[in-house]
């Protein structure tokens, strides 16, 4: 019954009504700004912006291609974050969304250093800090609601539903439409699998996402290393007890000799 | 517009061209998006590469100002490859009908129609005309060969504007150009249909109604109007903006498009004769032959008791303009700037930042001796005594500022783009000391007539005699709280009196049915006849929330209400053959069952021309019902400018002379504000294809902010998004300019200058115009100096466009105009 | 009272440190008070500076000197190294405490640092380490104790500590080679960020290699500066043997770093010119091959002390860079793809070197007022 989202990317027609409306249902400040050049503002998702809209503009032969990617935590179904919380502030509870409680985080950050798409964000300014993230809106989750950003998007850029028919329905827009999309569902994979994948018509790789993201249970990686500790503990044990023994012996031994 | 916006999903092909519908009508997309995804082809001209480019299946960029070489490339293409839809041309328009010998055009007077005053800057429209039969029907040729019927002679016209031409004046290549053409012109068929998306990238011109006919022209060729998945599309702007121009916003016309009577019209008899069309053709319906019953109905609702057949229904105290006078938003700031004003309401607007050339308003509002801004925050207008560069100590001008309600915080009615009047409750309490608009003028009203019941003046009766039946009354009469049902009624319209219409008895005091109903004996009255059928005995039409959709098409007849008389796609009847049969039964909008018409409110419930057994039906009428022959005009000698678009090039253009012709640069018919060659000096200076101006720029919005921002600059969510003022320019003249990405820009025109951040993208692109490079700049005119308070968002980019108008509607060109851009 | 009268307190070297430790002290405040944002140059892309990378990481590699000499001595009964056991276990207990200090200053909420000994998540590593850092302080706090005990002369409490000693000993040396690969293990979760040329599932154990010659070399620079500044005479038995362990473990570190580079991303990637493969060019050579060659090719006749000293410091810079180049240069590539770029504070700096200067200043006053070299022992 996890709940999961298809952002298809060619739907989008970066109107950034869902960016409003995660600032609206999270009560997230406005910080300000500059105009740099291109739309893209805020320049990066912080603890006041759980979701923003990357405008992506590319010079092809046929002409320019302009792209909007929306930003968020993806909800990994094996987070990283959750396995790295020294004291499981963060949870990934059983309809999707990863969720922060504040009651334990040490601040540690190493969720933030953890997360392979440098999701969560940190309230630096603060002198008490906390983490900060896209909540998947769990809040609306439990009671039935639909994601604010979801809800308020014109195009029904988000496919939501049930982790399942999110995918089969991913599936079956590529099939359709072959020549329409890139072969890639984002997220399917990456990172060993998240709530949240994407499919775009852009390669994605073009559209900056990060490709660098190992395509495993991230988890696992460190769970290889910690399910050993035992092991090793006795290891170290049996050798220095082993060592004790000899080397007294020996000691002893040499002691004889003399007298 | 003709359909509505769920109707997008039903087309083939849509073109987005003088609009940015993704960018400014958001929503629009849900359907546009739902079309794509059924297969249809999505084209997008504009002279920037915008949000709705990027989803647009085929892009092909343009000059600022070129529309019309654009389109009537496309008319050529069509008439030169024989691709519009014949039956229907036939049909359903005055593609047959035969023109005057006496007609010239373009192309013999050198850029003129016949007809043309040059002292006046007017056309005599005389040779503008049908041949005619003895009783004065129009003679037709069915076969449309006759070299003086309509097709051939349009086709004569636009065989000037050949793709070569076409693509040198336009700077769109020529690849591109046929791609355009041949995608769109591809649904001349029957079963195929397109639908044009357009805005103010196409009204905002010298030319722009002539923009706007162009496409009609293409529409009806290819047999595209009436038809669902269809029409021709105007995206309205302001969320009521539909309404008020219902409701006569402008100043030409009375609610429901009734005339603003002229001086030399003295008597209400005049009026309606001179405002009532006739016509011999046989099949016309000819629905403006109403036209008392409106007008008279009209009064009834204004003036009530005091409203008799001896007084003329009150019809000398309707305000008169005098004949010819043009009392358009850009004369009322000239006329402010001559000290021809005393006092100015500046109700819901804000023309310090929203008026072509703005510094000009500016100025003329320090001519008043006071101002009364009606909105929901201060902006730019009401604190104009204190903006940049004035003196407040030198302003004389004495405002007044009456904080008013937002729409949410109160009830009434908006009409959207697609004629749907739908009914908004109150959501939330006013903030602070605001009122609901509608009260404010019910305190201004009761006072005023107050003083004119106590001190007389010039002319009381206009006042005095008002009814003002909007709610309980208090000692003296005065209404103490505004009910907006009561309002909403009086422009359906009452019974006045017991009446007996085919043989059923209505009850005076009771609603009006449908305007079909409506007299011009005073024993009815309807505040908009347009409006009657909104409100009605069966209660709030408005109101409705019915999600029933019988058509299958998205007409949804029980959601809220639509004028005409619910009718959702307007000149439906030309979806159907000869018959009644639809032209294309999937898309069906209307068909003749045998004995009626099912599925949408067909445009009068005649029957089809011909019986079934192929025999003309007398008994039937022709679809266009509002037009004097029955027939939609290609030929359209309605308009100021010429009876076919032709190209004429902006007040300041990129050009010396129009590639089309050598006498007429700019419309022969436009208002000049300022002579060429004049001393300089005047806020109306112009600078055309001048070394200190170089670059074509243009104006437009972005979703991030609403209007001149006064709605949007207040929050901060939408600043963090778009904080600033910037403008766009290709990456080739940011390489000439020495301009990078983010700079700070100074952007100047004749009129004044702003600054701003420089966006260098490949989203614009250097145009070929005539063997030469023309470089296009663009800015979003939604900043102003107020707010942000520390000034960091910059001011109006209207500080920069001209005093210049379209010859019909006189709405201001700010699409296209010159600049110079440098570094700061 | 009886003190270790070579030891002159006063110095100017001292009031230096004194100086030091001051600021750091005021700037700790600051930063408790003010904030993270306030106080270093971490961002949203950077969580992470030099307070985990050097503090941390480093300060913790240092320790492993501890539990190596202690190990020699009490499990592997080393006799030689005995006179070393002390000032090698009070570095590492320092070294520990530093490294918590460091730790609470970078915590967000400093006063939570307690809460991982409450709330379990073993799947962290992150808590993992916490765990044994806990513990390891502990156990380093015993093995310390009986300096403190002879010197208040409670000679009961000396002998029971002198009973446990064995197995508390080997405790600490379970814990630590543990603690040391776990360090390593916090970046298996990174393979994304973190470049090839130091991301391998092999990192916990080249932390372990790399923190055994990193001991080795801080306990040899540490008897040699103590008996250059409390001037006994050197010892070169020891010295030499401390060499020769470290050589062997400089080897084994070299064979498995040169290993995982041709087995990952290759040799090319070493002189692919960025910034990491610098950084990591230097980390080998300076940090590995050219100490080995100057340890190796010390001139045993002049007992070449230069030579150690220039080799030992190269190890303990290598090592400390590897720890700078696996939290942070090794990711900069990834993290600053947004543009944020990272460099510490001012007051990163100072802190750290705050600190540096607390560990020295507290080693000198133990020394001095407590038995901590051989001959200073009150039986
Ligand atoms: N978010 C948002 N939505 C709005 C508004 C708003 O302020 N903000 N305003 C509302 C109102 S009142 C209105 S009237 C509508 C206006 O809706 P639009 O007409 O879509 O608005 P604009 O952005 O002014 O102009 C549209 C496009 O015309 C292009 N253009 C400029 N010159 C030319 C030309 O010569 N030919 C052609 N073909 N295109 C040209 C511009 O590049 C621009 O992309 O939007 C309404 N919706
Ligand atoms: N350069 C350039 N200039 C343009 C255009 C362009 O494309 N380019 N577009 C033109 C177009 S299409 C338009 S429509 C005009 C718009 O020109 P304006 O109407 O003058 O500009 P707005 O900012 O829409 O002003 C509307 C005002 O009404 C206030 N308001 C909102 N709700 C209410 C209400 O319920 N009651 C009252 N009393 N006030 C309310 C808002 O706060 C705002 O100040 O601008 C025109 N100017
Ligand atoms: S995207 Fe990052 S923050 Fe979100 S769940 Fe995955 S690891 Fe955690
Ligand atoms: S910062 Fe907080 S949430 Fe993140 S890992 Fe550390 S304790 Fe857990
Ligand atoms: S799911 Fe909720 S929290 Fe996450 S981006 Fe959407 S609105 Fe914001
Ligand atoms: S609301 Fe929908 S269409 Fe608009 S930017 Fe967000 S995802 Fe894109
Ligand atoms: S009015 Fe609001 S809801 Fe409608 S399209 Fe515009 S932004 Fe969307
Ligand atoms: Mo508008």
């Amino acid at each position: 019954m996890a709940k999961s989202v298809l952002v298809d990317l060619t739907r989008c027609i970066g109107c950034r009504g869902c960016q409003v409306a995660c600032k609206e249902w999270n009560e997230r400040v406005a910080r300000k700004t500059i105009f740099r050049g291109d739309y893209s503002n805020p320049v990066r998702l912080s603890s006041d912006c759980y979701t923003r809209i990357r405008f992506e503009e590319k010079e092809e032969a046929s002409g320019p291609v302009w792209s909007f990617v929306k930003e968020q935590c993806l909800h990994c179904k094996n987070p990283a974050c959750v396995s790295v919380c020294p004291v499981a502030a963060l949870t990934k509870t059983e309809n999707g969304p990863v969720v922060y409680n504040y009651d334990r985080c040490i601040g540690c950050r190493y969720c933030m250093v953890s997360c392979p798409f440098q999701i969560p964000t940190y309230e630096w300014d603060s002198a008490r800090p906390w983490v900060q993230k896209c909540s998947f809106c769990s809040e609306r989750i439990k009671d039935d609601l639909v994601p604010a950003c979801i809800k308020v998007c014109p195009t029904t850029t988000m496919f939501y539903g049930e982790e399942g028919e999110v995918m089969l329905e991913a599936r079956k827009r590529l099939q359709d439409n072959p020549d329409k999309y890139v072969p890639h569902i984002y997220g399917e994979k990456e990172a060993g699998g998240t709530a949240w994948v994407y499919i775009s018509s852009v390669p994605f790789e073009d559209l900056n996402f990060r490709m660098d993201v190992p395509q495993v249970v991230l988890p696992d990686l460190t769970w290889a290393y910690i399910s050993k500790v035992p092991a090793l503990f006795g290891v170290v044990f049996v050798a220095g007890v082993t060592g004790w023994v000899i080397t007294r012996r020996i000691d002893a031994a040499s002691k004889e000799d003399q007298s | 517009m003709t359909n509505h916006w769920i109707d997008l999903r039903n087309s083939d092909v849509i073109l987005i061209m003088g609009s940015n519908a993704a960018e400014n009508h958001p929503i629009s997309f849900r359907w546009v998006t739902e079309a794509q995804e059924r297969g249809a082809t999505l084209i997008s001209v504009d002279p920037r590469f915008t949000r709705t480019s990027a989803k647009a299946d085929l892009y092909a960029p343009l000059r600022s100002g070129s529309d019309i070489p654009f389109i009537g490339g496309m008319i050529n293409y069509i008439l030169q490859n024989d691709l519009f839809h014949r039956e229907y041309v036939r049909l359903y328009t005055n593609g047959p009908f035969l023109i005057n010998e006496e007609f010239k055009m373009p192309g013999d007077l050198d850029g003129i129609f016949s007809g043309y005053d040059s002292e006046k800057r007017k056309y005599d429209k005389k040779s503008w005309a049908f041949q005619t039969n003895g009783d004065g029907v129009a003679l037709q040729d069915p076969a449309m060969t006759n070299p003086m019927c309509v097709l051939q002679q349009m086709k004569k016209h636009y065989a000037r504007y050949d793709m070569e031409t076409v693509s040198s004046i336009t700077g769109t290549p020529r690849d591109l150009l046929e791609k355009v053409y041949s995608i769109y012109t591809a649904t001349g068929k029957p079963d195929k249909v397109a639908t044009i998306m357009y805005a103010m990238g196409w009204t905002q011109h010298t030319v722009g109604t002539q923009n706007v006919r162009a496409m009609a022209i293409v529409q009806l060729l290819l047999g595209n109007i009436g038809r669902a998945g269809g029409g021709v599309n105007a995206l309205r702007g302001e969320s009521n903006v539909q309404g008020s121009t219902d409701h006569c916003l402008l100043f030409h016309i009375l609610p429901g498009y009734l005339r603003t009577p002229v001086a030399s019209l003295p008597t209400l008899e005049e009026y309606n004769t001179q405002a009532t069309p006739t016509t011999k053709e046989p099949l016309s319906a000819n629905w403006w032959s109403n036209y008392p019953k409106y007008s008279v109905s009209m009064l009834k609702a204004f003036y009530g008791e005091n409203a008799t057949r001896d007084n003329d229904f009150g019809y000398s105290w309707l305000p008169k303009l005098d004949d010819g006078q043009n009392a358009s938003w850009l004369m009322i700031f000239h006329e402010m700037m001559k000290d021809k004003f005393k006092g100015f309401f500046a109700w819901g607007q804000n023309p310090a930042c929203s008026g072509s050339n703005a510094g000009k308003v500016r100025q003329a509002l320090a001519k008043l001796d006071w101002m009364v801004n009606v909105n929901l925050f201060d902006n730019e207008t009401g604190s104009f005594w204190r903006g940049p560069g004035v003196n407040p100590a030198d302003v004389k001008t004495e405002v007044f500022f009456l904080p008013c309600c937002a729409s949410m915080e109160k009830e009434g009615s908006i009409t959207n783009s697609g004629r749907w009047a739908q009914w908004r409750y109150k959501a939330v309490e006013p903030a602070g000391e605001s009122w609901p608009d509608s009260e404010i003028m019910n305190e201004l009203y009761f006072r005023v007539r107050t003083l004119y019941e106590k001190d007389g003046g010039a002319f009381p009766d206009p006042i005095v005699n008002l009814s003002w039946e909007f709610g309980p009354k208090d000692s003296q009469g005065k209404v103490t709280a505004v009910d907006t049902h009561l309002i909403a009624k009086e422009i359906n319209g009452y019974f006045l009196e017991d009446k007996e219409i085919k043989d059923t008895l209505y009850k005076k005091g009771s609603l009006v049915p449908s305007f079909a109903f409506l007299q011009d004996d005073g024993s009815t009255s309807s505040g908009n006849w347009l409006y009657c059928n909104s409100y009605t005995d069966k209660g709030n039409m408005m109101a409705r929330r019915s999600t029933e959709d019988p058509s299958g098409i998205g007409l949804y007849p029980e959601w809220s209400w639509c004028w005409p008389v619910n009718r959702r796609i307007i000149y439906n009847r030309a979806s159907v053959d000869e018959y009644g049969k639809p032209f294309d039964p999937k898309r069906a909008v209307i068909e003749w069952n045998g004995e009626k018409w099912v599925g949408d409110v067909p445009d009068g419930g005649w029957p089809p021309l011909l019986n079934p057994d192929g025999t003309p039906n007398p008994k039937s009428m022709k679809g266009f019902i509002m037009k004097p022959a029955g027939v939609a005009h290609l030929f359209g000698p309605g308009l100021a400018d010429g009876p076919f678009p032709e190209h004429y090039e902006p007040l300041e253009c990129p050009v010396q002379e129009n590639p089309m012709n050598k006498s007429h640069r700019i419309n022969p018919t436009a208002k000049l504000f300022f002579e060429e060659g004049g001393d300089g000096k005047s806020e109306d200076v112009f600078y055309t294809c001048d070394t200190r101006y170089p670059y074509v720029a243009t104006t437009y919005r972005v979703t991030e902010h609403w209007q001149t921002g006064v709605m949007t600059r207040h929050l901060p969510w939408l600043l963090e998004m778009m904080p600033q003022l910037f403008v766009e320019m290709s990456i080739e003249l940011a390489a000439e300019k020495a301009i990078k990405n983010g700079d700070k820009v100074r952007v100047s025109s004749g009129r004044g200058e702003v600054l701003a951040y420089a966006s260098v993208t490949s989203r614009f692109k250097p145009f070929k115009i005539m063997n030469s490079t023309v470089h296009q700049v663009g800015l979003p005119w939604c900043f102003g100096w107020q707010y942000p308070e520390d000034g960091s968002g910059g001011d109006s980019a209207n500080l920069l466009t001209p005093t210049i108008g379209d010859a019909n509607t006189m709405i201001p060109e700010t699409k296209a105009f010159m600049v110079n851009i440098e570094k700061v | 009272m009886k003190n270790n009268h070579e030891i002159k307190l006063m110095t100017p070297f001292t009031l230096f440190l004194l100086l030091v430790i001051g600021l750091g002290g005021v700037l700790a405040v600051y930063r408790l008070v003010n904030g993270l944002g306030a106080s270093t140059n971490l961002n949203d892309d950077f969580p992470w500076g030099l307070w985990i990378g050097f503090d941390l990481l480093g300060g913790v590699a240092m320790a492993a000197g501890g539990f190596l000499i202690a190990g020699a001595v009490h499990l592997l009964n080393m006799k030689k190294y005995k006179p070393i056991v002390r000032p090698a276990v009070l570095t590492a207990f320092l070294g520990y405490l530093l490294a918590v200090v460091a730790l609470i200053l970078d915590l967000g909420q400093p006063h939570r640092i307690v809460y991982p000994a409450v709330m379990w998540q073993v799947h962290s590593i992150m808590w993992v380490v916490a765990m044994h850092v806990i513990f390891y302080t502990m156990t380093l706090g015993v093995e310390s104790s009986p300096m403190l005990f002879e010197k208040l002369k409670w000679q009961k409490a000396v002998d029971f500590v002198n009973k446990i000693i064995v197995p508390v000993v080997l405790f600490g040396v379970m814990l630590s080679v543990l603690h040391q690969s776990s360090l390593g293990a916090v970046f298996l979760i990174v393979p994304g960020k973190l470049s090839p040329l130091w991301s391998t599932t092999f990192l916990p154990y080249l932390f372990l290699a790399s923190s055994v010659m990193m001991g080795l070399s801080m306990v040899s620079i540490e008897s040699i500066a103590s008996a250059r500044s409390f001037n006994h005479k050197m010892n070169y038995e020891i010295l030499n043997g401390l060499v020769r362990g470290c050589i062997i473990a400089l080897l084994v570190y070299l064979v498995l770093k040169l290993y995982f580079l041709v087995t990952g991303p290759g040799v090319g990637a070493a002189f692919a010119g960025t910034m990491e493969a610098n950084m990591y060019l230097l980390e080998m050579v300076g940090g590995i091959i050219l100490p080995l060659a100057i340890l190796a090719g010390r001139n045993r006749k002049t007992e070449g002390i230069n030579a150690m000293v220039t080799g030992h410091v190269l190890v303990i810079g290598g090592v400390l860079l590897n720890r700078l180049n696996v939290s942070i240069s090794g990711m900069y590539g990834f993290q600053n793809a947004t543009g944020t770029t990272y460099w510490p504070s001012t007051i990163e700096f100072v802190i750290t070197l705050g600190l540096i200067a607390l560990g020295i200043f507290l080693f000198k006053l133990w020394a001095k007022y407590l038995p901590l070299f051989p001959g200073t022992e009150v039986n």
